[in-house]
């Protein structure tokens, strides 16, 4: 891509999530979260072949649906409440909207069906930017807002953890797992919105980056499906041996970061006298569980068969900078001690 | 008064089924025409002439032009009308849809349940459009700066997409 347009679609991503962030308007916000939508399309197709063209558009109509609806229940709350401010939404009807409209945006249960098709027909590197960038634009809109009903987000962080684990059952494609991994983490946060924002920040914030670390990893390797991915001792073996851990860590074992956000939202949800909520959502992490497990048996437990020239690759040195995988993998491995000051940073 | 904005909106609903239905683009044109006619009549009734008239100027007589030369280059041999069999169907639909959505929602609707933008009307000067788009020039002004870049940002976006004939993204140009 010209990179004067490349400059410029990526300055649109990040003006768009700064407005959103710093806007006290949701007509300010909405513009924000459009400018990331347009900005983005262009990224999608710059491998034009029409795998990639249908994952845009299926994009764009979700989002721009989305969009639509965040703008009707900006304008019935400004018709019923007489003010546009974010903080101040008391109406149970244009916050339920607002609500399933982010929920839609963001991709999770029962509004999930395009993410795993749209980030299967996205190269890495764009599939990095969409799981991670652009979810935290509207986080930054669903943590100003009350909910009216408590069952709303419960309802959609239930059934994402459900849906992610099982829908990531069945599935080789790398992209399409990490697309239910998201959806998974995603209804892990909607879980303890109304009870502490705090934590849900930190479950984004942690989420983010084991994802980056993962999909670094698979771009490095050049794998898209868990075949490539079972050769990718032959390219990267000190990386292939430490990827068990970056995978056991988006699936939420202790000692490794990932443990952090489940660990504070179940004693939360506990302090909250919802002991079964609690113990139905540990219960779906397993089913997630099980595809990270998948992922790192053909990675690392197990050697796939290859001929000897395949066993040659790590000699080549890669043309990936190693910096953001190395400082990503860090903090998505070790950053657990860090509960305390993670929890007094992250206090809204 | 009230009897002609029922009169406006329900051709407005009607022109929405027209677009809905799926005809082809040049059809769809026309529902809408028809439909952003139908919204700057509703527009001068409620308090907003300039609004009405912005909105015919830009969207029908710019955006609305541009986008029926462009789907006239793009001629199909048989375009699908409003009596063509699949447009039919969805029509019926969406006719059902909007039927049940007046029988669930539109319960409490009687005539004076319509008011207008501007509550000063006589005593005031500016009305309530127009004092609102000079608000976009003078306090609004860094919103106006992005609107105007967003616009660029979208041209990039457009013309990239378009580019590169049929090795780019759009294998049809």
């Amino acid at each position: 891509m010209n990179p004067y347009v490349l400059i410029t679609l990526l300055f649109g991503l990040g003006l768009g999530t700064t407005i959103t962030f710093t806007s006290s308007h949701w007509l300010l916000a909405w513009m924000g979260l459009e400018i990331n939508t347009l900005a983005i399309i262009p990224l999608m197709t710059q491998h034009h072949h029409p795998r990639a063209v249908e994952a845009t558009t299926k994009y764009f109509l979700t989002q721009a649906t989305a969009a639509a609806m965040l703008l009707f229940a900006s304008t019935t709350n400004a018709w019923l409440t007489g003010q546009w401010e974010i903080q101040q939404m008391t109406h149970p009807f244009p916050t339920t909207m607002i609500i399933l409209a982010l929920a839609l945006k963001v991709g999770l249960a029962p509004m999930h069906s395009w993410l795993p098709e749209v980030l299967q027909g996205l190269s890495l590197t764009t599939g990095l930017i969409l799981s991670t960038w652009q979810k935290l634009a509207p986080f930054a809109l669903l943590l100003q807002i009350q909910p009216a009903d408590p069952f709303i987000l419960i309802t959609l962080g239930l059934t994402s953890t459900l849906v992610g684990g099982w829908g990531g059952l069945n599935q080789t494609q790398l992209r399409k797992i990490l697309a239910y991994s998201s959806i998974a983490h995603l209804g892990w946060m909607m879980l303890i919105l109304q009870f502490s924002p705090t934590i849900t920040l930190l479950t984004l914030i942690t989420y983010l980056l084991m994802t980056t670390s993962t999909f670094l990893v698979f771009k490095l390797n050049k794998a898209t499906n868990i075949a490539t991915l079972a050769i990718s001792w032959t390219k990267t073996p000190a990386l292939t041996s430490l990827t068990p851990l970056i995978l056991l860590s988006l699936g939420g074992l202790p000692p490794l970061t990932g443990f952090m956000p489940k660990w504070l939202i179940l004693q939360e949800l506990t302090k909250q006298d919802l002991s079964t909520l609690a113990t139905l959502t540990a219960l779906t992490a397993l089913l997630s569980l099980f595809f990270y497990l998948r992922l790192s048996y053909a990675m690392a437990l197990t050697l796939s068969p290859n001929n000897a020239t395949g066993t040659t690759p790590w000699r080549l040195s890669s043309t990936q900078s190693n910096l953001p995988l190395a400082l990503s993998t860090t903090t998505s491995i070790l950053l657990l001690p860090l509960a305390p000051a993670a929890m007094a940073l992250f206090t809204p | 008064m009230c009897f002609i904005m029922y009169l406006i909106l329900f051709c407005f609903v009607l022109g929405l089924v027209a677009v809905a239905s799926n005809p082809s683009p040049y059809f769809a044109a026309l529902g809408l025409v028809v439909v952003a006619g139908m919204g700057c009549g509703v527009l001068v009734g409620h308090g907003g002439p300039f609004l009405s008239l912005v909105l015919f100027l830009i969207y029908l007589g710019g955006m609305l032009v541009v986008f029926a030369y462009s789907a006239a280059l793009a001629a199909e041999p048989y375009p699908e009308a409003w009596g063509s069999w699949p447009v039919v169907v969805h029509m019926v639909v969406y006719m059902v849809g909007v039927v049940l959505a007046f029988v669930v929602f539109g319960g409490v609707w009687y005539e004076s349940s319509w008011v207008s933008v501007d509550e000063l009307g006589e005593f005031s000067v500016f009305r309530g459009d127009a004092g609102g788009v000079a608000l976009m020039y003078s306090s609004g002004g860094w919103m106006l700066i992005i609107s105007g870049w967003v616009l660029l940002l979208t041209l990039f976006v457009v013309l990239e997409l378009t580019r590169g004939l049929s090795r780019g993204a759009l294998r049809a140009v």
